[in-house]
């Protein structure tokens, strides 16, 4: 459906988008994640042909977008940052409008404008001027833009940024619903966002493509996978001791824990081998009892921080800061949760 | 590209600016016709038009200062270029709008000969040939008022770039008058004329080293023409600010002369602007 070979933009010396290379199938969901500045819009305005590539190709729906611009733009809807709308049009003439520069059928304008906006929920406000709405309501109105025509690519840059948590969920489902009949990009800093609704993953930082896989998959590829959390009774030279021969065991780490006589440690495990039988016996035979044992998988935002760090292995402080975005954003959503 | 031509007709009609421009322009030219041919008992359309012909520099910017700038702004052209359409045929549409709004203008013009017929005798060819130069006058200035709304995100600049270059244009022989004929005042004169070339071949190409290289080769030519054969560009003033002088060609046409050279090179100007609107919107995005 999409097909992106060895694109690359330059700006000047700086290079924005530098050699990558994907695919997309139909009716896939691809989660595009990345630091602010990473190349993420660069990349859509591209996959658009709203700017133009230094190197490489883009091949949507078998038409190159460079070559036949007017095919390829045929299966494309595309909200970018910012929506572009005109405030001095209602919504409902902004809608018509861009059913008219897509070329969409006469006959079947009057029941897609309805169902759009029925789906994007901006019925209500269709006489409005777009001038006088929300940021929200006009981050819908360049939504329903970018479905207008049902394009068989729906790519869509940050779509909840200035929306309410009911709404972020309902652009979610719909979204999802999109996805039954499109091919879906989306683009986002948020991790919640992505791991809920995409099935691939693309992650790229200044850039490059740092990996690109299924959501489930996305831990294989990190050095230290799997962490055990144990609380175990003994000393911790013992402990030490009693772990050490235990194979895929990186790094160990003890802490006094908050109970009486018990130690708290933590064991980094390379290439995700479970280890807790081993432990286990290993504990056992130095006679430590182990009075509680968790396995955590990494979270996807521990993952975008691990392979967005650069190569001092520092994290970037936009990424950090992302990480607490993304925090955030499930608390709102929790919220909404529990208000329904 | 019908689309685009109806929307920008509906921002024409739903702002006040296309309003402003009508009743504007009309209103111009009800008194200069008032002023050049009732007043002054004169059959001469041609006097009248040529009497508004000067406030271009207001009328044009007017109507073309929004027409790219604000899409650039609102970062509407993301829409319009990724959307089925060429840009050839989204430049066409805003052009040809352009023209409509004009074009109306010009439609309610043409009553005016036969009012002043009713006066004295009216000389019909003469009066249509003159209003045809008047639009197509118009429809050249204001193909450069579109290309310089294109290169920029400022309504404002663009209309304060408009207007110095209409003010330039019609004025262009009036100045080159004033100013000395020595070959050191054409040398300045043209060097700067060089510079906004160079500027211009940055706009289309986005290449700084090709514009400096440009710049710097015609700059050392020019000079060497200077110093070595002055009496070239001695009065050579006045016959290059002739070519740019859309407005002087008028003249012919209010003085009942059919000037068809003239209409060529207005259709010319239109066309070439048009041209590089669309190719310096096409390198601005493929750069």
């Amino acid at each position: 459906m999409i097909e992106v070979k060895n694109l690359v933009k330059k700006y000047g010396d700086h290079t924005a988008v530098d050699h990558l290379n994907f695919t997309v199938e139909k009716g896939q969901i691809l989660g595009f994640l990345g630091p602010n500045g990473a190349g993420k819009s660069t990349t859509m305005n591209m996959l658009t042909g709203y700017i133009s590539m230094t190197e490489g190709s883009v091949t949507i729906n078998g038409f190159d977008i460079y070559e036949e611009p007017e095919e390829a733009k045929k299966s494309i809807g595309y909200l970018p940052e910012l929506p572009p709308v005109y405030p001095d049009m209602t919504v409902r003439e902004y809608l018509k409008f861009v059913m008219d520069i897509k070329k969409v059928p006469r006959s079947v304008r009057a029941a897609m404008l309805e169902d759009i906006m029925a789906r994007t929920q901006i019925a209500g406000v269709a006489d409005r001027l777009i001038r006088h709405l929300s940021k929200g309501f006009k981050q819908r109105v360049g939504l329903a833009q970018a479905i207008a025509g049902y394009p068989e690519v729906i790519i869509l840059d940050e779509p909840t940024v200035g929306l309410d948590p009911m709404q972020i969920i309902e652009i979610r489902d719909l979204i999802k619903e999109l996805a039954q009949k499109h091919t879906v990009i989306i683009s986002s800093h948020i991790l919640s966002e992505i791991s809920e609704v995409c099935d691939t993953v693309m992650i790229i930082n200044k850039g490059k493509l740092v990996v690109m896989d299924s959501v489930e998959n996305l831990p294989k590829h990190l050095e230290h996978s799997m962490s055990l959390k144990l609380l175990v009774k003994g000393e911790e030279s013992r402990i030490r001791a009693a772990l050490a021969p235990v194979g895929q065991v990186e790094k160990i780490s003890v802490e006094r824990s908050e109970q009486e006589g018990l130690l708290s440690v933590s064991i980094g495990t390379k290439n995700k081998t479970d280890v807790r039988e081993e432990v286990f016996y290993a504990l056992a035979a130095a006679k430590c009892p182990i009075f509680e044992m968790t396995a955590n998988s990494m979270s996807l935002e521990d993952i975008f921080l691990e392979m967005t760090k650069d190569e001092q292995g520092n994290a970037f402080g936009a990424s950090a800061a992302e990480k607490e975005d993304g925090g955030k954003e499930k608390e709102n959503e929790d919220a909404a949760g529990e208000e329904e | 590209m019908l689309a685009i031509y109806k929307k920008e007709m509906r921002t024409y009609f739903t702002s006040i600016v296309g309003y402003l421009f009508l009743g504007f322009f009309l209103a111009l030219i009800g008194l200069y016709f008032y002023a050049q041919n009732l007043y002054s008992a004169s059959p001469n359309f041609g006097y009248a038009l040529g009497g508004v012909m000067m406030f271009f520099i207001l009328l044009v910017p007017m109507v073309t200062m929004r027409i790219m700038a604000e899409e650039n702004k609102q970062k509407t052209d993301q829409l319009l270029y990724t959307s089925p359409l060429s840009v050839t045929k989204i430049i066409l549409g805003k052009y040809f709008s352009i023209l409509s709004m004009f074009g109306i203008v010009m439609l309610i013009t043409c009553i005016y000969p036969p009012i002043l017929s009713k006066y004295g005798a009216v000389n019909y060819k003469m009066s249509y040939a003159c209003i045809l130069a008047f639009f197509l006058m118009g429809a050249a200035y204001m193909a450069i008022g579109l290309f310089i709304s294109s290169v920029t995100e400022s309504q404002a600049f663009a209309a304060i770039m408009t207007f110095v270059v209409v003010i330039l244009s019609v004025f262009a022989t009036q100045i080159a008058e004033l100013l000395p004929t020595t070959a050191r005042t054409a040398w300045l004169l043209f060097s700067v004329l060089l510079l906004g070339i160079a500027w211009l071949t940055y706009v289309l190409m986005h290449n700084i080293t090709v514009s400096i290289a440009f710049a710097v080769l015609a700059e050392i030519a020019l000079f060497a023409l200077y110093r070595v054969k002055p009496d070239a560009l001695e009065g050579s003033l006045l016959n290059v600010f002739g070519w740019f002088s859309i407005s002087d060609r008028f003249v012919n046409f209010a003085y009942g002369e059919f000037d068809v050279a003239a209409i060529v090179y207005y259709i010319s100007y239109c066309v070439l602007f048009v041209f590089l609107t669309i190719q310096a919107i096409k390198k601005k995005r493929w750069s």
